[in-house]
């Protein structure tokens, strides 16, 4: 009797629970598709533990969409932003994914998320031929879905070894404390760091991989200088890298310190740090002394709308909507697409200046070097060598 | 089509776990809020196996359901010494530790995580979403059947018993410690099998997936639907699952809401919606009833001579 | 460097004690995990950090922040944790899970998703001791944290309230048949174990500079450790075992580096010891100090 029923109650549950997922996912109907427009498919963390990044992406996606339809559109079509929050949840991205390419059928996607969201869906976009840009995703393995898959900043490997020629060659380092942050962005920067410091003569006294919201540095500070380290490389993102500078200033060190786009943020990094990261150089795409026009107006129209300044995740999505746009110019089919931005040859954005794709489709461009003097952000130098910057 | 037979799949992978959760939890009143370790252990050592050395998806599955047993009795020993608060924290402390693993031992990719997992083929076709949609629901029925059997047998009564009263199940004979680490492997071999699912179905597998906010979800699924109940499990990951996309269009207020949920729903019903006392139960339980009396009896008066329905 | 990783480890480790004191308290007394306590500590630093920003004056907005926190203390008790009490202690703990996301959210939605600075001074001199640099702030930690956990260590003690408290710990049933007004008690330590909680969080985010929404993770998490591991919710159990995480985390982070998650030291030590001793560390009467 009893087994009867608790086998009638599954049976029924489990129909309950078909019937009811296909009555929640038809409720969640698809955008309109109007055929003045072109759709673009968007995702970024804009909830959750990377909101901070998210919202600057998406303002910045925002910014560029309405910039580019009051210029009048591509050929007079507007552009339709179709944004998904993505949570920081890998799950999410993929149905996120599967819905921009078969139900809102956008023409082209950005993703402003991070890597593990933006891996997860690219193999989704290649499986159903939509271009898709990633802004600020730096993990090997998202370009390598596919060709139809594209890395618009320049991958972390690039910019580990850029970070090693600015501490090795410019700032005469010998032996290097590195602490980094432990996920993809981290682990590709410090490859990319290591290889180049090798090249160049000199060693690292110490590697350590810390997890987010980590607020003590001083143990490993301390056992870097214990073991004389005459130069540091600080990979964080900009709340870890507030912690590594406030106990680096109690330590009182005064030796070289180079750092990478992570703490490119000026909420969240330049204004509660102020003068405490004078002297700190880190490399980043976005230049803003020496902005070009398109940065300039970058910074100035994204502070207007939104009453603070831009940061490195804001311009490089701000910027892979832009290569969208000169690529749509050319064409609005996949193909076309994907064949203008792989013939992309010196591409002028706020975030840098793009001189090409590599075969693998990730983005050659010169590391701009940033330098914080008098709690302000200024530009250092360039390093434009080939050899460093092409992946 | 597409879109419904991916979040098809997210939804009855929820279902297994929150069924097969259910076991520890529901039947045999253990508290286990780290569900979501077994399951990314289940997805970690398929997604190895199948990117570094070339295992197919139908080899990867028993390896999962073999890792997630192990794991499983290692859990079930420990959960003899602890009482229940402290074994509470210890299963919330098992997901941190798990995180660890996959992210410092080698041959879990670490923190970069392990992506293009080859989707699965059969007789030389490969898996489509509709194929990982149909998989997850045979899975889901086979989780469903072996649940609806263990409460059927003398295993399943000693369970229960083992709930109410531990030292009188004990004293009637029922050999609690076997049965309770019994229960917990069982629970994490299913929870490793819709791991290994769930790494081919994503292609991508990072340590963040899987961790104590993972397990919150579940338990928080089994709990909304009605715990110890198995059409409860399944109904509470379907509203959870499928709420992300329901709410789409309020994304920005979905882990509020999620919360509220869970708050409310312990306060006014934690026996969950579908639960043996619940309002819903008992209504439903009344109305069958009361259409049984009605459909027996000629004359009202019946009713009455036969005392209350 | 074994010195200053001492001084270290213990100021972290009397930071994690202020921290985890309002939820052992209400763990000794009533046995509820409750995690919504660091949603409470989140509040109070914001609620702090706002009033600062407007007066500041420190001791006004750690008022504000205590108030703000004990309200919602008192609130959780009295709408959602008093009708749970019969129920399996899971039960709370989960809905206590919820409480905590949904104010995780509720922060991120006010306040927005970016960091908020508290730059106040506590008016103590930052010191060298055995080559470290021990700010101002740290110092008022370990003092306050010390004074703190005394205090209330005294209280349960030697006083007719915490003999009450004791009571109630023991068997609710029996005491309120002695006439102990056992809601009134379940009130009282509400009140006082968020607002413990409010001064470990305006201390955590003046010491930081820093209040994030998500910035509850961590130390939510890691009371539990403390409060399992130190056995019973009394305030010596707390503070042994705070102590042994925090300096546990420095030490390892100083002759190893960040090999573990730091997270995960607390429950690694706390899944030994409990396989060794699955009383925790200090067992015994509940809140008996």
């Amino acid at each position: 009797m009893r087994t009867k029923r608790v086998r009638a109650g599954a049976v029924v549950a489990v129909a309950a629970a078909l019937v009811g997922c296909t009555a929640a996912v038809a409720i969640a109907a698809p955008t309109v598709h109007r055929a003045s427009q072109i759709s673009i498919g968007f995702f970024a963390p804009e909830s959750g533990f990377a909101a901070a990044d998210g919202q600057s992406a998406y303002d910045a996606a925002k910014l560029a969409v309405n910039q580019i339809n009051a210029a009048g559109g591509v050929h007079g079509q507007m552009l339709k932003l179709v944004n998904y929050d993505d949570g920081s949840d890998v799950k999410q991205a993929v149905s996120i994914a599967t819905k921009l390419v078969t139900q809102d059928h956008v023409t082209a996607v950005v993703s402003g998320s991070y890597s593990d969201q933006t891996l997860a869906a690219a193999p989704i976009f290649q499986r159903y031929q939509t271009p898709m840009l990633a802004a600020y995703a730096v993990n090997p393995g998202i370009p390598a879905a596919g060709s139809y898959i594209f890395q618009q900043d320049y991958a972390g490997n690039v910019e580990g070894a850029a970070g090693a020629y600015t501490l090795v060659k410019m700032l005469h380092a010998t032996k290097i404390g590195v602490v980094s942050i432990d996920n993809d962005f981290g682990h590709a920067l410090v490859a990319g760091f290591k290889a180049e410091v090798a090249k160049l003569g000199a060693s690292i006294v110490e590697t350590d991989f810390n997890q987010f919201g980590e607020k003590t540095f001083t143990p490993v500070l301390q056992r870097d200088m214990g073991k004389g380290a005459n130069g540091y490389y600080m990979v964080q993102y900009a709340a870890e890298a507030q912690q590594y500078m406030t106990d680096w200033n109690q330590l009182g060190l005064k030796k070289p310190l180079v750092g990478t786009e992570g703490v490119d943020s000026t909420l969240q990094f330049v204004k509660p740090v102020g003068k405490a990261a004078d002297g700190l150089i880190f490399t980043t795409p976005f230049n803003r002394d020496g902005a070009n026009a398109v940065g300039k107006k970058f910074i100035s129209t994204f502070a207007k709308a939104y009453g603070h300044l831009p940061d490195m995740v804001g311009a490089t999505t701000y910027d892979s909507f832009l290569e969208l746009k000169t690529a749509l110019l050319k064409g609005t089919s996949a193909e076309a697409i994907q064949a203008s931005i792989a013939a992309t040859r010196d591409f002028n954005g706020a975030a840098g200046t793009t001189l090409r794709y590599t075969s693998g489709r990730s983005a050659v461009k010169p590391v701009d070097l940033e330098i914080f003097r008098n709690g302000q952000v200024h530009h250092y130098a360039y390093i434009r060598n080939l050899s460093i910057i092409t992946p | 089509m597409t879109y419904y037979e991916v979040v098809t799949t997210t939804v009855t992978l929820y279902a297994i776990l929150s069924v097969s959760l259910n076991i520890v939890v529901g039947y045999t009143g253990q508290p286990h809020l780290g569900q979501a370790a077994f399951f990314g252990l289940g997805a970690y050592v398929a997604a190895a196996l199948a990117v570094r050395h070339g295992v197919s998806f139908w080899l990867c599955l028993p390896a999962s359901v073999a890792t997630g047993l192990v794991a499983g009795l290692v859990l079930g020993a420990i959960s003899l010494r602890l009482r229940e608060d402290f074994l509470a924290v210890t299963t919330i402390g098992l997901n941190f530790v798990a995180i660890v693993f996959f992210e410092k031992i080698p041959f879990f990719g670490g923190s970069m995580g392990i992506y293009a997992i080859p989707l699965p083929s059969l007789a030389g076709h490969q898996f489509t979403p509709l194929d990982f949609a149909l998989a997850a629901i045979a899975l889901l029925i086979v989780t469903i059947a072996i649940s609806a059997y263990v409460d059927s047998t003398w295993f399943g009564v000693s369970l229960r018993a083992i709930k109410d009263d531990e030292l009188a199940a004990a004293s009637v004979g029922a050999p609690v410690a076997r049965y309770k680490i019994a229960a917990f492997a069982l629970s994490t071999s299913i929870a490793g099998l819709a791991g290994a699912l769930y790494a081919f179905f994503m292609s991508v597998v990072t340590p963040d997936s899987f961790g104590f906010t993972e397990s919150v979800v579940i338990l928080a699924m089994l709990m909304l639907g009605g715990v110890g109940t198995i059409r409860g499990a399944v109904v509470g990951a379907a509203i959870l699952g499928a709420m992300p996309e329901l709410f789409r269009f309020i994304s920005n207020y979905r882990l509020l809401t999620f919360g509220a949920i869970l708050v409310l729903i312990l306060r006014f019903q934690p026996q969950g919606l579908l639960g043996d006392d619940s309002a819903v139960v008992l209504a439903l339980r009344q109305a069958i009833t009361r259409l049984r009396t009605t459909r027996h009896s000629a004359h009202p008066d019946t009713l009455i001579r036969h005392g209350p329905a | 460097m074994f010195v200053s990783s001492l001084i270290e480890g213990i100021v972290i480790g009397s930071l994690y004690a202020l921290m985890a004191l309002g939820s052992s308290l209400v763990y000794g007394l009533l046995r509820i995990l409750d995690i919504a306590n660091v949603a409470g500590l989140v509040l109070a630093a914001y609620v702090g950090q706002d009033v600062f920003s407007g007066t500041h004056s420190l001791p006004l907005a750690l008022l504000a922040g205590i108030g703000s926190a004990s309200t919602l203390g008192f609130l959780l008790q009295r709408l959602l944790y008093r009708s749970l009490l019969g129920r399996s202690p899971i039960v709370p703990l989960i809905a206590s899970v919820g409480v905590f996301i949904a104010f995780e959210e509720l922060f991120r939605l006010i306040f927005g998703p970016y960091e908020l600075n508290f730059p106040a001074s506590v008016g103590l001199p930052s010191f060298h001791l055995g080559g470290n640099l021990v700010t101002g702030v740290e110092l008022l930690i370990v003092l306050v944290g010390c004074t703190v956990l005394v205090a209330t260590w005294a209280f349960i003690r030697f006083t007719r309230v915490g003999l009450t408290w004791r009571a109630v710990a023991q068997d609710r049933e029996t005491s309120a048949a002695m006439g102990i007004r056992t809601s009134l008690v379940m009130g009282v330590v509400f009140v006082i174990g968020y607002g413990l909680a409010a001064v470990a969080g305006v201390l955590l985010a003046i010491n930081y500079n820093s209040i994030t929404p998500t910035m509850g993770d961590i130390p939510a998490y890691k009371v539990l450790a403390i409060i399992v591991l130190g056995g019973l919710g009394s305030p010596l159990g707390t503070i042994a075992a705070s102590m042994l995480i925090g300096l546990s985390e420095t030490f390892v982070a100083a002759y190893w580096g960040f090999v573990l998650p730091r997270d995960s030291i607390a429950f690694i030590l706390l899944i030994v010891v409990l396989l060794l001793r699955p009383q925790g560390l200090i067992p015994g009467e509940p809140v008996r100090a």
